[in-house]
């Protein structure tokens, strides 16, 4: 990553003593960090977790498929909670925005609810209470519904400090040509503030892929629960719970960093 | 409806109290250990060796980027292949910690870059050095400046304490005891709204004190 001028300054090179403690940490700190390492890799190997038979079926067509088919779960059920979100987000919004009193502080407490409420809580409660009432819902829904609400609250604070970004000189002028207030959002702010909320929409993807591991409690069919079943039929916890991990972690520094350079190449700061 | 609920609170109402605290416990200190953690990252990822840099990066991207829930899981099934065992609820906090400290450590390093160049080049000038540069000139100034982001971990870790109902906790935290209670019971609906709410406000309390922390000590730029 690259530095800022203030970390810049942090490490700008002292004298000849100074540069020689640099030296010494370095070196010191490498060994640490080499050690750790080798101290993890050997634990692996003290306990046969290094052991072929714990990590050759990695290389079988049908278990690479079938965690394929987990990941693809996953990707179903982050998009389907994606797009949910941008829309149901853009509703609670202009709801929020609205000049119509009732209706807005209605919003707001929706929005607030669902932000404040864990995402696992609202999954505990579709798989556990409509079964109670003898409705049936499918894993999907039970996953997607409760994954896109708290996104969608997240978003909807997205859009509004969208709004908010918008200098209020181009509302001004909008209203100064004679457009009514929805004509002013439509063709005014809107536009402006998609362009501001780009990158932010697209970091907090991150926070619905993570959200669809709950999927775990369900069983629906998303990397984590198929992971567990290649577990079950190989006995080989360690290896295939770290391998879904750094593909979670890569799934995810890859859609960061999208976002980073979009934010980047727009120059629009990533909203919280 | 009224029976119902009357009937729930004599049955649950203590545990409700219990598993709420148990919620609050865990994050209270899964989010003291990872702000420690997270400055103590901070440090090492603005110190000027390298190799300390590079392993915090790595670190910070890895549990940035992690689901909790997959950090958790791997805590508690996996690492006893390891041959370590560690128990449920300590698993948990040390899940939240790893993660939070990620978040914590980011939100930090936008703090110290809020601090002008001008400020580490004069305290040089006077012949500081990293350390107390670091110590009495950024870090006090980056924590004073990152309040808000702060407050809102804080409040995504009390959240995800929820997380704790994953695996058979000793004390179990609000919403395991409210999926358990749903187990036995056919007319729990009530007892979710109570625990969504509990969090609710928990959080509007938190931002709420969070507010008053930030107008007395941010710096406004």
């Amino acid at each position: 990553m690259a530095m800022t001028r203030t970390e810049r300054a942090l490490f700008e090179v002292g004298g000849p003593k100074a540069r020689r403690r640099i030296v010494i940490g370095t070196v010191i700190s490498a060994i640490l960090l080499a050690l750790l390492l080798a101290w993890v890799i050997y634990r692996f190997y003290e306990k046969g977790q290094l052991d072929y038979r714990y990590w050759y079926f990695f290389t079988q067509g049908n278990v690479i498929a079938f965690l394929g088919a987990g990941l693809i779960g996953t990707m179903r059920a982050a998009l389907g909670a994606g797009a949910i979100a941008l829309v149901m987000g853009m509703l609670l919004m202009l709801c929020r925005t609205s000049s119509i009193r009732p209706l807005s502080w209605l919003a707001a407490t929706i929005t607030e609810f669902l932000r404040g409420t864990p995402t696992l809580l609202f999954i505990y409660f579709l798989f556990l209470v409509p079964a109670q009432f003898g409705i049936h819902m499918s894993t999907y829904w039970m996953v997607v519904i409760p994954t896109s609400a708290y996104a969608s609250a997240v978003l909807a604070e997205v859009y509004r400090a969208g709004v908010a970004a918008v200098p209020s000189g181009q509302k001004e002028a909008g209203i100064s040509l004679g457009l009514t207030s929805s004509q002013n959002f439509r063709y005014i702010v809107m536009p402006q503030m998609l362009r501001i909320v780009t990158p932010t929409l697209v970091a907090q993807l991150v926070v619905v892929v993570k959200d669809t591991t709950f999927g775990y409690v369900v069983t629906y069919p998303e990397l984590m629960v198929n992971a567990k079943v290649v577990i079950a039929n190989f006995s080989s916890l360690v290896p295939v719970y770290l391998v879904v991990a750094i593909i979670y972690v890569l799934i995810n520094y890859a859609i960061s960093r999208f976002a980073n350079w979009l934010s980047h190449r727009n120059s629009i700061d990533i909203l919280v | 409806m009224g029976a119902d609920l009357i009937h729930l609170l004599n049955t649950y109402g203590t545990q409700f109290l219990s598993s709420y605290w148990v919620s609050l416990r865990i994050a209270l200190i899964a989010f003291a250990g990872g702000f420690l953690l997270g400055t103590l990252l901070t440090v090492a990822r603005v110190s000027p060796i390298p190799p300390l840099r590079g392993a915090v990066n790595v670190f910070v991207e890895t549990f940035r980027n992690a689901p909790v829930l997959c950090v958790l899981i791997f805590i508690v099934y996996a690492l006893p292949d390891l041959g370590i065992v560690i128990d449920y609820e300590p698993s948990v906090i040390i899940a939240l910690v790893l993660v939070s400290s990620a978040f914590a450590c980011d939100n930090l390093r936008t703090g110290i870059n809020t601090i002008d160049a001008g400020q580490i080049e004069a305290a040089r000038a006077l012949g500081m050095g990293f350390s107390s540069i670091v110590g009495s000139i950024v870090l006090p100034q980056a924590f004073r400046s990152v309040i808000q982001p702060m407050v809102t971990l804080f409040i995504s870790v009390v959240i995800s304490s929820s997380a704790g109902s994953l695996v058979p906790l000793a004390h179990k935290e609000l919403t395991g005891l409210v999926a358990d209670i749903n187990n036995h019971e056919a007319m729990g609906m009530v007892t979710f709204l109570i625990a969504s709410l509990l969090y609710v406000f928990t959080g509007l309390i938190i931002a709420f004190f969070g507010r008053k922390v930030e107008r007395r000590l941010a710096i406004w730029r």
